[in-house]
């Protein structure tokens, strides 16, 4: 079994959290890449999650699971229903939980077509009209 | 009355069209009728004031607090105080990052505002009653409105004081770059003052609202926030009970082989 590559990578997302709002379970300032197998999709509301099984190239797996935005959110920036089905190889960006166990926020995910979709942020702004 | 009006003309057109009679001219949208229709907050989560020049007031980084609002922004920032799915009151119906759609409908006595994100629509009566003298209090609270030229005045009473902030992203599964200031919180004495109009050529709806809130807050906020028509969106479903999952909540992988 090849090697499953995670990284870790700071990035700055806009201005830091301070300790009185620390209530966001993950860490926005952190990112994990991670390559697994989706081992169920859990279309649900108010959030959908995606759980991903996550190869050590040891023997062992961890299940990751993945935090979306609404099956609404989603369906207006590009995500079905049926966009993913156990099993599908993908590279999964997320935010991970701040006290190390294995949940994300989704940032984006490249599915096995090779598409990228994000987590069901809101659809792109509709040109206005000249004024 | 207008609609309802243009609604029998309406009919009277289809029923003389069946006798063979020419129909008479399709009626022309009234202008109150102008806000009927699908909306989509601008701004982003990386974004929430979104691109100029209808743009998002940002919330207040220091507000005007009084010890009771601070004490109750402290409660609602606190993740351990967060009840899933709570309602959000009125002026968190009105602000948005994109997110959740809102749909406005017109009738000829009300403007009701359905939230994608809340089972519960505002109703503003603009038939010209006033808020009831013994007012229950609600989640939404009571809401009578008037044309003031193109503008529609909205006053809102008769909360309840039980909602989560007025502003920030409810269930922090998400965290949008305006969640690190404070959460607002809203009492039961607010009175909220909205000046609803359409700008950019109809395009987009500028929501100024005026909020006073002497139990919370020392000096009344005034915010502007900016809707654009989206007639390609439809509001849909949405519950947010179906199956509330903690961000926290880990699955465990099952054993390998299994």
């Amino acid at each position: 079994m090849r090697a499953v590559l995670i990284s870790l990578a700071l990035v700055a997302v806009g201005a830091p959290l301070d300790a009185h709002h620390s209530f966001a379970a993950f860490d926005r300032s952190k990112e994990v890449t991670l390559t697994g197998v989706v081992r169920e999709v859990q279309w649900n509301n108010p959030h959908t999650w995606i759980q991903v099984l996550v190869a050590d190239g040891k023997g062992r797996q961890t299940e990751w699971g993945f935090e979306c935005g609404s099956p609404n959110m989603m369906s207006r920036t590009g995500w079905k229903r049926t966009t993913l089905k156990e099993g599908d190889r993908v590279v999964v960006v997320g935010n991970p939980l701040k006290d190390g166990r294995p949940n994300a926020l989704l940032v984006r995910i490249t599915l096995p077509d090779g598409r990228v979709l994000g987590p069901g942020d809101a659809p792109a702004p509709k040109p206005l009209a000249k004024r | 009355m207008r609609v309802y009006i243009a609604a029998f003309a309406s009919l009277l057109a289809v029923v003389a069209d069946g006798c063979g009679r020419p129909a008479a001219p399709a009626a022309t949208p009234s202008r109150t009728s102008q806000l009927t229709g699908v909306w989509v907050a601008v701004g982003t989560f990386d974004d929430p004031a979104g691109p100029p020049p209808w743009q998002n007031t940002p919330w207040p980084a220091n507000p005007p607090f009084t010890a009771w609002g601070e004490e109750q922004s402290r409660r609602l920032g606190d993740i351990k105080n967060v009840v899933p799915c709570q309602p959000g009151g009125p002026i968190f119906a009105m602000q948005d990052i994109g997110i959740f759609p809102i749909e406005i409908l017109e009738a000829a006595d009300r403007v009701v505002i359905k939230p994608e994100n809340s089972a519960l629509p505002r109703r503003i009566y603009i038939d010209g009653r006033p808020h009831p003298p013994d007012l229950e209090p609600s989640w939404m609270g009571h809401s009578i409105g008037r044309w003031e030229g193109d503008v529609l005045v909205v006053d809102t009473v008769g909360t309840s004081g039980r909602t989560r902030g007025m502003n920030g992203v409810g269930s922090n599964a998400k965290v949008s770059r305006d969640d690190s200031n404070p959460r607002l919180p809203v009492s039961d004495q607010l009175h909220l003052v909205e000046r609803i109009r359409l700008v950019a050529d109809g395009e987009m709806l500028e929501d100024e609202m005026t909020i006073t809130d002497p139990k919370a807050y020392t000096r009344p906020l005034v915010l502007k926030h900016y809707w654009q028509r989206r007639p390609d969106i439809e509001v849909l479903e949405y519950y947010c009970g179906e199956k509330p999952r903690s961000s926290d909540e880990v699955v465990h992988a099952p054993a390998a082989g299994s």
